[in-house]
């Protein structure tokens, strides 16, 4: 299965075309996705938690336009880089790890707008309830670890020592 | 070039690097974990000025900007290590079209922040409230921060294929 989907013309075309539009451009919005995504996610983040109070808290859920915007970026980009390395990625412990990581950040991105930023009432007294501020950082661990696991799965052999198998 | 190259060789950051392979991903982790930083809130600031997220005064941003002084070090700093410890010597970078328009970005970044700190402009601009527009100037300030930020993240990934890049524009 994952040698078809890494046969497939798109994926040939992503992963060995010479010209700059193809792996690396896709390498590059993958980029400006993922600093986008988790940006704004940790700048919603720190405001919870007490820093840059100027922002209203009610103003906190018109960010996740911009969060969305970079999710989508990375969403196309990620499958397409999914596709070009298909064996290598799809049989990477670390690789899946971030997955998983990536799924929940975002899920708890989506709570803390349900939960709270959409509440105006809840927002307006001004008071970020502890359940909120607990969510805030561990989302912030979630994406930091999301961060870390995402640049490992390019250094199967770091991650093969720090967890004692062998590549 | 090549003096510059020579320069930037540091043996005992080659000998640190070569001995600890693991120390470049730590480097790397903490250059995109400071790009994301720049991006959220430097980014968050310039999208504030083009328009979005318009109820927030943009003053609030004021607050964040010493942590994206620290992240902008922070990536100086691992950018260097990447630099001086490469194995085949600075000139792997310094000698490299993407990292040459990379630098180029950077400092387009800077020249127009220095605008925007001594025109004036970040006066009147942190002064607008929330729900108001920025002056039509800073607008054009906020746009060149972001596409400049942007080509920094698109050539930085770019310089590990600068092949690509020769072969697109037929080099």
């Amino acid at each position: 299965m994952l040698d078809t989907i890494e046969k497939l013309p798109l994926s040939v075309w992503v992963a060995e075309s010479p010209s700059v539009f193809a792996y690396t451009l896709v390498l590059s919005l993958h980029a400006i996705g993922l600093a986008t995504v988790l940006g704004i996610n940790a700048l919603i983040a720190f405001r919870l938690l007490g820093f840059g109070t100027g922002i209203p808290l009610s103003s906190l859920r018109s960010f996740y336009g911009t969060i969305y915007a970079g999710f989508a970026i990375n969403l196309v980009s990620g499958v397409l880089l999914f596709m070009a390395a298909a064996t290598n990625m799809g049989t990477m412990p670390a690789f899946w790890v971030k997955m998983a990581l990536v799924l929940t950040g975002m899920t708890l991105a989506l709570r803390l707008k349900a939960r709270y930023l959409d509440d105006s009432a809840a927002t307006a007294s001004g008071v970020v309830p502890p359940a909120i501020r607990r969510l805030a950082w561990v989302s912030l661990t979630c994406w930091t670890f999301a961060l870390i696991v995402g640049r490992l799965t390019g250094y199967p052999e770091i991650v093969a020592r720090i967890f004692g198998y062998r590549i | 070039m090549e003096s510059l190259s020579q320069a930037l060789t540091w043996p005992f950051m080659q000998e640190l690097v070569n001995a600890h392979g693991w120390l470049w991903a730590v480097f790397e982790i903490i250059h995109y974990a400071g790009m994301s930083l720049l991006i959220g809130l430097v980014g968050g600031l310039d999208l504030r000025i083009l328009g979005c997220f318009r109820s927030v005064p943009i003053g609030a941003f004021k607050a964040f900007m010493p942590l994206a002084i620290a992240a902008f070090c922070g990536n100086v700093l691992t950018g260097l290590a990447f630099v001086t410890s490469n194995a085949t010597g600075a000139s792997f970078y310094v000698e490299n079209g993407s990292f040459q328009l990379k630098v180029l970005a950077l400092l387009l970044a800077f020249v127009n922040l220095m605008v925007f700190q001594f025109s004036g402009l970040e006066r009147r601009v942190y002064a607008v409230p929330g729900g108001a527009d920025a002056p039509g100037s800073a607008k054009v300030v906020a746009l060149v921060s972001l596409l400049s930020w942007i080509f920094v993240i698109i050539f930085g990934r770019l310089l590990m294929y600068n092949d690509a890049l020769l072969y697109t524009f037929g080099y």
